[in-house]
């Protein structure tokens, strides 16, 4: 017993103090790589990376299909419309209703009531199901992947029409079929879903109609409405389609490029013509799939950034496939994409030579996601103490890194996105195109805090509704020890990064107060006490 | 959070160059004392480049009709003529008796001088006040609060009334962001408990050594961000809800649903009383806050709040629609707060913005894409209101921006130097707006 306690005593968190120079230690290693590229470590496992070697742990997670949780297995099992098409959530939010003729409008209220509620649950799924991925996976490093991608690639629930039906599938063919592959492929994909298509407005881009369509159009509703007004009308509305810019300019933007970078506003409508008949089989009845319209396209040869993309001959998306594939291959797009995901993974301004590093692994392998992970984990830049517990958690870092850190036994995670709604990150949910950002400049504004403190109290206190700490949890602390070796414990395993003097003195105060209330000291009256405490330190909030 | 580097650089740069040489009389010479009674400006940010020609519409231009066949308005269509040019939408209806009143100056074709299209660029510029600039990282309401910040100065001098600081209020002064529906009980417990972890002159060391200079190292500004949130936090939810009240017996074994509806309950009854007609949406209660603190007299200069989802590619919709719905609840929730005011607003100004206008040809979508000039609207006691201000030479092609957009004929920038001059009696030193000396607009 004594010596169980000295040996605790030994290895208690303590502030790091030493220079910045000092290299981490084989535990701070391991912190910073489950910090990093894991949402946080849960209970054992830092020794587990610690055993294994950082290296072997990588090797492990970036292997082709490991073992799954079997508990996240079953939690995903209870979604419907999870696997499903965009057709097949099509039909699924229909189906009551599909027959010949099917018509929203004809629906009585109550009915339409019923599929607009019906129509929101596949992006509930969708949300849930993301945030049991991120909290329960055994997959650390595609969790955390799928998170920077899916903000990097943004398509949102808040853009409405009908997007609902498109996302699920989104999430499964573009995330996370490519989060762990290879960017030029991911690129096409998003390209050419349904989910991006309508998200950026491509779906509706077309050429100009010519003299004779508009003539068409005016014999058309001359002949239906008898009305040569509403036959003008009608050329007059037709006569301004044309092309919308809006997913043109944010694949140069956002998604390859960067802004401003080796692009104007010429490009962008050459591109944005180029991408003309790039849409998806929209309407309740339909396969919702990708489709090529000749008759939107405008046809001829495109110039971009000096070369020349010809015309697929085929009446095809080929000239568009070759100018995505060119955007991808092109040094701005290394560049971007490295600079992003050493923000991501290493500091809000990352060092250039990494960024340089990175722009060259992925131009050398045609962005191929694991040889960039690989490379960023293999730098010097990335396990420097400066980065050690630097980074500000986002509200999506945080919460799922608390659940995590005390073990949490998740049996519905609808609190959970509440709590991110709460603090303006749920999953698919960023109305902008830039998705997410993830810099401490975006998130940390005073008042902010606020609502991760009434977080961190009220899952500790097994008030987040699906939500529990596990016996297993309070079990690793030795409850026949005093109650100051509980919270020297307790901030071990929630605080493994080490907790500054402040905090320690803080919580020891807690404790003694706790101590002069009670004759005899509870752990499951203490221990939430203690670890709610723990989980809205500043230490916490940092990984 | 902020980047001091370039915060010195142009508050040097300011100070080098301002008749008064030095910062720290640069200081003195603008934390001057307001002059008459205390001003304020609440700045409202429509994100996603609001359509201004579907706000003002030059319904009288020869052109109008062609470049908007859908997106039309005209007398007794959907408009309320200005004046021998322009209209405004009828959604803005709330705010007919400010213009009446000569408290409503719409400026058209406002905007950046800078050609960015990206949302982001031109958010970003704009707020930061320094169009194609990459290096600011402080806002412009945040400078002006920096430069004329004073020993004894309110913590509220400025508020985010919401969840996120708008970028203008970013940077080295610290400002608070509300929280919204922050549960107010639960709410002031979590600050006591995590006082001590963020607070300042925690005495916890034995033989009372102040924690104080034992910081964790706080590069990251975590410490700073909890101990602010815990100051002003408190005190915001006392103006807004009224002290806490005592919790009633047997209050703690209640069902968090049970509190939830009780709470609910309660802020409708409270929301009931005002005479004032604010719209039930998330912008009107934001404005019936600041309204609260305003009159509280806690020293409030400055409260941003953002409405977003201005970005009408598709399905704007006309007369009504989309966008209609949109200008009018922000209508509704200027005019009941202008009407909370009541006196109080002739020292007040509201300005409202949006990152660039839109193409001034419809996309055939029933919406619009990126462009160029904008709108602004300035509304409050002492505007130079019931005209319609800024050049506009028609929309004929000849004379739009690249031949597609509302070209800009008066700069952000002015805008911005005129409203901190009228509101706070701030004249903006030299490079306030990097490379940008500001002409003075007879906007007041």
């Amino acid at each position: 017993m004594l010596s169980a306690l000295l040996a605790l005593a030994t290895a208690l968190p303590v502030a790091q103090e030493m220079n910045q120079d000092a290299p981490l230690s084989e535990r701070e290693r391991a912190v910073h790589l489950l910090n990093r590229l894991g949402f946080g470590p849960a209970p054992g496992e830092i020794e587990r990376v610690m055993t294994m070697g950082a290296t072997a742990w990588l090797d492990e997670q970036l292997a082709p299909a490991p073992a799954q949780d079997p508990r996240l297995l079953a939690a995903l099992e209870k979604f419907e419309t999870l696997g499903m098409s965009p057709a097949g959530v099509t039909q699924w939010v229909y189906q009551a209703y599909i027959g010949k003729g099917f018509n929203y409008d004809s629906l009585s209220q109550e009915q339409q009531r019923a599929v607009r509620d019906r129509r929101r649950e596949p992006g509930r799924e969708l949300v849930q199901s993301v945030l049991f991925r991120a909290a329960l996976s055994d997959r650390r490093v595609e969790e955390v992947m799928c998170d920077f991608w899916r903000n990097h690639l943004n398509v949102s629930f808040t853009k409405g029409d009908s997007i609902e039906v498109q996302v699920n599938d989104y999430e499964r063919m573009v995330v996370q079929r490519h989060a762990l592959g290879n960017f030029s492929e991911m690129l096409q994909a998003s390209a050419r879903h349904p989910a991006m298509l309508n998200y950026l407005d491509n779906s509706l881009s077309r050429r100009p109609p010519s003299k004779q369509e508009l003539a068409e159009i005016e014999r058309n509703a001359k002949r239906s409405t008898g009305s040569r007004e509403r036959a003008a009308e009608a050329v007059e509305i037709a006569a301004q389609r044309g092309l919308n810019e809006n997913y043109a300019r944010e694949l140069l933007e956002l998604h390859t490029f960067g802004v401003d970078n080796g692009y104007d506003q010429d490009d962008v409508i050459t591109l944005a013509e180029a991408l003309t008949g790039w849409t998806y089989e929209g309407g309740n009845r339909a396969s919702q799939e990708f489709a090529f319209r000749p008759d939107m396209h405008v046809v001829g040869d495109k110039r971009l950034f000096g070369r020349r993309f010809i015309e697929d001959d085929e009446g095809g998306p080929g000239q568009g496939e070759a100018i995505i594939a060119y955007l991808a291959g092109h040094k701005h797009t290394a560049r971007f994409v490295a600079l992003k995901l050493t923000r991501y993974l290493v500091a809000d301004v990352p060092p250039q030579k990494l960024v340089d590093e990175i722009a060259k692994v992925y131009q050398k392998t045609d962005g191929d996601v694991p040889a960039m992970v690989r490379a960023i984990v293999n730098s010097d830049e990335f396990w420097k103490r400066e980065h050690f517990q630097a980074k500000f958690k986002t509200p999506n870092e945080f919460v799922i890194s608390a659940v995590r850190a005390i073990g949490g036994e998740i049996s519905d995670v609808r609190s959970l996105q509440g709590a991110l709604i709460a603090m303006n990150q749920p999953p698919y949910n960023c109305d902008d195109p830039t998705g997410w950002y993830d810099t401490a400049e975006s998130w940390l504004d005073p008042g902010v805090l606020a609502k991760r403190w009434q977080f961190a109290l009220q899952l500790a206190d097994g008030k987040v509704d699906g939500v529990s700490i596990p016996t297993t949890f309070w079990q690793c602390v030795p409850e026949d020890a005093p109650a100051e070796t509980w919270q020297h414990h307790l901030t071990r395993v929630i605080l493994p990064g080490g907790a500054g003097e402040r905090t320690r003195a803080v919580l020891a105060s807690v404790t003694s107060d706790y101590l002069q209330k009670h004759k005899v000291a509870d752990l499951r009256e203490l221990g939430p006490q203690l670890a709610g405490l723990l989980l809205g330190a500043p230490e916490f909030q940092k990984q | 959070m902020l980047n001091r580097r370039d915060f010195i650089k142009w508050s040097a740069a300011a100070a080098a160059a301002a008749p008064f040489a030095t910062p720290r009389r640069l200081l003195a010479a603008t934390a001057q004392e307001p002059a008459a009674g205390a001003s304020a400006m609440v700045v409202i940010y429509l994100r996603g480049g609001a359509d201004a020609l579907h706000v003002f519409a030059p319904f009288k231009d020869a052109d109008y009709a062609a470049v908007r066949p859908t997106l039309n308005l005209a007398e007794g269509a959907g408009l309320i003529p200005l004046d021998s040019m322009w209209g405004m939408h009828q959604a803005l209806a709330p705010l007919k008796p400010l213009w009446d009143a000569k408290a409503f100056a719409p400026i058209i074709c406002a905007g950046s001088p800078h050609s960015t299209r990206s949302h982001f660029d031109a958010q970003d510029w704009m707020e930061f006040a320094a169009p194609g600039d990459r290096t600011m990282r402080d806002g412009w309401l945040n400078r002006y609060l920096t430069v004329s910040a004073k020993a004894d100065t309110s913590e509220f001098r400025a508020l985010g009334m919401q969840d996120l600081l708008p970028r203008s209020l970013r940077g080295r002064h610290p400002v608070l962001a509300v929280p919204s529906n922050l549960d107010r009980n639960q709410g002031e417990k979590t600050l006591d408990k995590f006082e001590d972890f963020y607070g300042d002159g925690a005495d916890l060391m034995e033989g009372g050594d102040s924690m104080q200079g034992q910081r964790d190292d706080d590069e990251t500004g975590v410490v700073d961000s909890g101990r602010m949130t815990i100051d002003t936090l408190r005190r915001f939810t006392e103006i807004v809800y009224g002290p806490v009240a005592a919790p009633e017996a047997g209050d703690e074994r209640l069902s968090p649903r049970e509190r939830r509806r009780r709470r609910l309950e309660e802020e409708r009854a409270t929301a009931a009383k005002p005479a004032n007609a604010y719209p039930s949406s998330q912008f009107g209660r934001r404005m019936s806050m600041i309204a609260k603190v305003l009159l509280a007299g806690e020293g409030l200069e400055v409260a941003g709040v953002d409405y977003g989802g201005w970005d009408d590619h598709t399905n704007a919709g006309s007369a009504e629609g989309r966008m209609p719905s949109r200008l009018n609840d922000l209508a509704l929730g200027i005019a009941a707060f202008a009407a909370e005011l009541g006196p109080v607003m002739d020292t007040t100004t509201v300005l409202v913005m949006s990152e660039f206008g839109r193409t001034v040809r419809e996309n055939g979508n029933g919406g619009t894409d990126h462009g160029h000039g904008g709108a602004m609207m300035l509304l409050g006691g002492g505007v130079k209101g019931g005209q319609v201000h800024g050049r506009f030479d028609g929309l004929a092609s000849k004379n739009l921006y690249q031949g597609r957009d509302l070209p800009v004929t008066t700069d952000f920038r002015d805008v911005f130097a005129a409203a901190l001059e009228r509101s706070f009696g701030f004249e903006c030193p030299k490079e306030f707006f990097p490379g940008h000396k500001p002409s003075r607009l007879k906007l007041f």
